[in-house]
């Protein structure tokens, strides 16, 4: 039980036991795995609305005078185009171009609060985060804060979404558009307001100190009956953004995988001038200039059995891979998963085809679960169709 | 749900009733809330023989795999074929939707160790 005393808490930690949660500990907290059950949560959220406490995740301030130099000797993105009141989903690469996390850089600026970027990261991360940016500031006149304790986050996803932040009466100045921010009041409370998610649906993702948790937590719950919101957990959160084809750092992002490898290539600017960290090889890899070392792939399980996390991956009766996250997918009533495949020992003609998603998409492949082998299908992701409102 | 009388339990949250000369086998409600829903139940063969505390089948929920095993050793001579396509009836009633029926090869001794359903209650509570 020592650890459970080192666990921290998010301030709805009584409103889940309240709620009849079932807790688990997650990166160092304790947080809700599922209330009344991870299928329920998981499709409400994607028929109706569901709400998330994310509070675990970090918050990072970062203002200076080179605030924009900084963040883009840091990121593939280019936070040049970043507008004012808009997102960009990043990554942190390290030197080699492998990652330290993944996170949703903000442009906060003119919001009247000290930062001029507001970073979003994952709450596992955030120590390794900090150490991270601080090192990296060195030759910056920047300032980064962490603000991980003094914040507590809320996200409410699905269709119905929208309606319910039409019903808190938030007095928006503008739209809040796909992969927007702006700054809001619920009643007298300053929040910020997000239209950024992690399962795939429309939804939004809202900010504010941690004395307002409870309070904006069930002002949002009240809505149970008109718009049919419940508390959804990790479970729900997991098989969510599992099927939306999402990564999760320490799963399909690692230190060892660059975002080509780990299939973020898309996210990748071609053409971004500035230098950043492991800009060589990650540029090269996305142009097809240097090799993948190894990649990321989504499968379905052609049989019932569920391929989870390690369980290794064979092609033509070797071993050439593991299994990254798999779950059963509660809207497609299949198995599916992430696996990463090894390049080093493969033959010239297979990393060949496997390069060429023409080829790939609809290879089968064998995982191997409680000693036996089962054929799994390379797919696209997303696994279903993502409900964004743009 | 309803609690068969009769049922013995293992500290490992297996149930087993006795049936004539065979027993049913099944996860205890208490193990069935704990994996949540269950999604697909990997079953051994019939006619395969089991020693006591093996594993003998396997419980998917969304979340993880969960091993079962053998409250008393013997023979499996038919599984709940009704749970290959309807998985979600353990969680509903642990205690109808047993997994297989065995015919004990050392019943007596095999169950010494085994809780009585209130007992086991205490236990896990």
């Amino acid at each position: 039980m020592e650890i459970l005393k080192e666990a921290k808490k998010t301030c709805l930690y009584d409103e889940h036991i309240k709620l009849g949660a079932k807790m688990v500990l997650f990166g160092g907290w304790l947080m809700p795995v599922q209330y009344e059950g991870i299928i329920k949560e998981h499709n409400a959220t994607r028929e109706f609305a569901g709400l998330f406490d994310v509070s675990h995740m970090g918050e990072i301030y970062i203002k200076g005078k080179e605030s924009l130099e900084y963040l883009q000797s840091i990121v593939p993105q280019d936070i040049s185009n970043l507008k004012e009141g808009f997102a960009v989903y990043c990554q942190l690469p390290n030197k080699e171009g492998g990652l330290v996390d993944d996170l949703i850089v903000y442009n906060v600026k003119n919001f009247e609060i000290d930062a001029d970027y507001l970073v979003v990261i994952n709450a596992s991360r955030i120590n390794d985060d900090i150490l991270f940016m601080w090192e990296e500031a060195k030759n910056f006149d920047v300032q980064i804060v962490n603000k991980s304790d003094e914040f507590s986050m809320l996200a409410l996803q699905g269709p119905n979404s929208k309606f319910i932040v039409d019903n808190l009466g938030l007095k928006l100045e503008v739209q809040p558009k796909f992969f927007t921010i702006q700054k809001a009041k619920f009643g007298d409370i300053p929040v910020l307001l997000t239209r950024t998610g992690y399962t795939g649906e429309d939804g939004f993702e809202i900010i504010f100190e941690n004395k307002y948790a409870i309070e904006i937590w069930n002002k949002i719950l009240s809505y149970k009956s008109k718009f049919n919101v419940v508390p959804v957990g990790l479970g729900a959160r997991d098989t969510l953004r599992l099927e939306a084809g999402l990564p999760l750092y320490g799963h399909e992002l690692n230190e060892n995988m660059t975002p080509v490898e780990s299939s973020l290539g898309f996210f990748i600017p071609n053409d971004k001038k500035e230098n950043y960290n492991g800009k060589s090889l990650i540029l090269a890899q996305k142009l097809g200039q240097k090799p993948l070392r190894r990649k990321l792939f989504s499968f379905i399980m052609e049989d019932r059995q569920i391929a989870r996390n390690g369980c290794d991956v064979f092609v033509d009766g070797v071993k050439v891979g593991y299994v990254t996250s798999g779950a059963p997918s509660p809207t497609l009533g299949r198995n599916i998963g992430f696996c990463v495949i090894e390049f080093a020992n493969l033959s010239s003609s297979l990393v060949t085809r496997l390069n060429n998603p023409q080829e790939s998409l609809g290879m089968i492949i064998q995982v191997m679960v409680r000693n036996k082998l089962y054929d799994a299908k390379l797919t696209k992701k997303p696994f279903i169709k993502k409900n964004y409102e743009r | 749900m309803n609690i068969p009388e009769g049922i013995l339990c293992s500290k490992t949250h297996e149930w087993v009733l006795e049936e004539g000369n065979q027993v049913l086998i099944g996860l205890t409600d208490w193990a069935v809330e704990q994996l949540g829903d269950v999604v697909f139940v990997e079953f051994p063969e019939v006619g395969s023989n089991f020693s006591k505390d093996e594993v003998f089948a396997t419980i998917e929920s969304v979340k993880a795999a969960s091993e079962i095993y053998m409250p008393v050793a013997g023979e499996v001579v038919e599984i709940n074929e009704q749970l290959i396509n309807s998985p979600e009836l353990i969680n509903e009633d642990a205690y109808s939707a047993w997994l297989v029926k065995v015919k004990p090869s050392n019943y007596q001794e095999d169950i010494e160790g085994l809780m009585e359903y209130d007992d086991y209650k205490d236990e896990v509570q």
